[in-house]
């Protein structure tokens, strides 16, 4: 009934698709995180006019449809703004800024559950907060984020899916593509599939060890 | 553990007027309490007393909300009631005077992603800027004070509870403080670790560290403080010699107070009997 001969023929556009897929995965996700941790500590700061900014960041982000938020970036931004953006310019920022906001409740959350004792013991050795951050708290906070950042990312490669609606030609669009001329979306869309399990089933594995590790 | 008659005339930390609430609760009212160069201080109360939250106040970890504080003669905190004078006391001096105050935790709060030897050397490292050779010789000089030197490359969660009070004293004492905070040091130990965290701590008293320590082990209050100052729900019910205050009190919370641990020991006896 498969007739998987459609795939190894279209291997070429299904391993570009790949490539853009991890491309846009890897860049929204550092992208993602380091807008992520400056999220979470705006939401922690003391003055309140800039956690509630945090604040507002993170709702905004959590309760739009990552689809509306795609597209309104891409067509209605640029109106409003009045600039020119190109599709992987808004495709970048649009889940970057989508993911910072998960990384960024991680982060916080993180950072808030670790025992006030730590940052008792660095501001009493003298750290000014930016140093007992950086030595003391999210070298702690990281370690015990090990699995949900993981989690997110994972969330955060099969999100790339949706820039296919831009027309940026990731997995999904090739798959997409290949289907309109092979007349055979069945196969192709399991290979589809298939591929993110290969991919994403042994780095949830790693994530693991390297939790069990850090212990 | 000095004689009064050898103190200076200016005190090493002096507080004045402190006090401070949490909502509507008074937990310090207008405290004075000074400490001179070479003197150990044991802050005693109940708890609820306010003793805990008086030690935080010393180094800024609570904020008070009015009276002055003063380290060596330089003002920490300085805000009189009612006013927002803060003095213009900036972050960056309060961290630098924070430095010279050490500090010694019920829960020890080592680091625990850093060995023995690299929670000992932290603080010179990122607050001092110390090169690490001369850093870690002092360090491990500490460590083999406190009777730790063989554990420098351990982690934290591998040491018994009196191990790692006993680096974390090292800790402090790295960055070669002028006074030391205790806060009820041996509180949270297995009554058979606290000797080798109690007698650490004589080591240093008898080097005329200065120190001041709130604590539960009356006997250490006696034994080693040159001065108690008794906390009672935010003020100080009474303060002397050790042995005025605790062996004859005047005071009926501190002869209460005290009289509980009598009424301990009354308790144990019998078990202890044959």
């Amino acid at each position: 009934m498969f007739d998987w001969s459609i795939i190894t023929q279209n291997a070429d556009l299904i391993l570009k698709g790949l490539g853009i897929t991890l491309y846009y995965t890897v860049v929204t996700t550092a992208l993602g995180l380091a807008i992520g941790l400056l999220v979470a500590l705006a939401q922690l700061a003391r003055i309140s006019a800039i956690s509630w900014i945090g604040l507002l960041f993170v709702e905004f982000f959590r309760n739009v449809p990552l689809l509306v938020w795609l597209l309104w970036s891409y067509y209605a931004l640029p109106i409003f703004l009045d600039i020119n953006i190109s599709k992987q310019l808004a495709g970048i920022t649009a889940l970057s800024l989508y993911g910072a906001a998960y990384y960024a409740e991680i982060l916080r959350a993180g950072i808030q559950t670790l025992d006030p004792g730590q940052t008792d013991a660095a501001r009493a050795l003298g750290m000014s907060t930016t140093q007992s951050m950086r030595r003391i708290i999210l070298p702690q906070a990281f370690r015990r984020m090990i699995p949900p950042l993981a989690g997110q990312t994972i969330i955060q490669m099969k999100n790339t899916t949706l820039l296919s609606v831009l027309t940026i030609p990731d997995l999904l669009y090739q798959a997409g593509y290949i289907a309109s001329f092979t007349y055979r979306p069945m196969e192709v869309y399991t290979a589809i599939g298939v591929v993110f399990l290969i991919i994403l089933i042994p780095s949830n594995y790693l994530a693991r060890k390297l939790e069990a590790h850090s212990q | 553990m000095s004689t009064p008659e050898t103190l200076q005339d200016k005190p090493l930390v002096s507080i004045r007027n402190l006090s401070k609430s949490y909502g509507p609760l008074k937990v310090l009212r207008d405290i004075d309490v000074d400490v001179h160069e070479g003197e150990v201080v044991a802050l005693l109360g109940s708890s609820g007393s306010g003793k805990t939250t008086l030690l935080r106040c010393v180094n800024l970890l609570e904020n008070p909300d009015c009276g002055r504080i003063e380290i060596s003669g330089q003002a920490i905190f300085n805000q009189s009631a009612g006013g927002d004078d803060k003095a213009g006391i900036k972050q960056k001096q309060v961290n630098t005077l924070r430095s010279r105050v050490g500090m010694v935790f019920q829960h020890f709060n080592l680091f625990p992603h850093m060995t023995v030897l690299g929670n000992v050397m932290e603080g010179p490292r990122i607050v001092l800027k110390e090169d690490d050779a001369s850093n870690r010789k002092r360090a491990m000089e500490y460590l083999e004070k406190v009777g730790m030197a063989d554990f420098a490359d351990r982690m934290p969660h591998r040491l018994s509870g009196g191990q790692k009070q006993r680096v974390s004293i090292a800790r402090a004492l790295n960055m070669r403080p002028e006074v030391m905070l205790f806060d009820e040091p041996t509180s949270a130990l297995d009554p058979e670790l606290v000797g080798e965290v109690l007698s650490t701590m004589i080591t240093l008293a008898k080097e005329g560290m200065t120190m001041l320590v709130v604590t539960h082990e009356l006997g250490f209050a006696l034994e080693v403080a040159d001065r108690v100052v008794f906390l009672d729900q935010g003020t100080i019910e009474a303060e002397g010699p050790p042995a005025d205050v605790l062996l004859h009190p005047t005071n009926e919370r501190v002869q209460s107070f005290v009289n509980r641990f009598h009424a301990t020991a009354e308790l144990m006896r019998p078990l202890l009997q044959d």
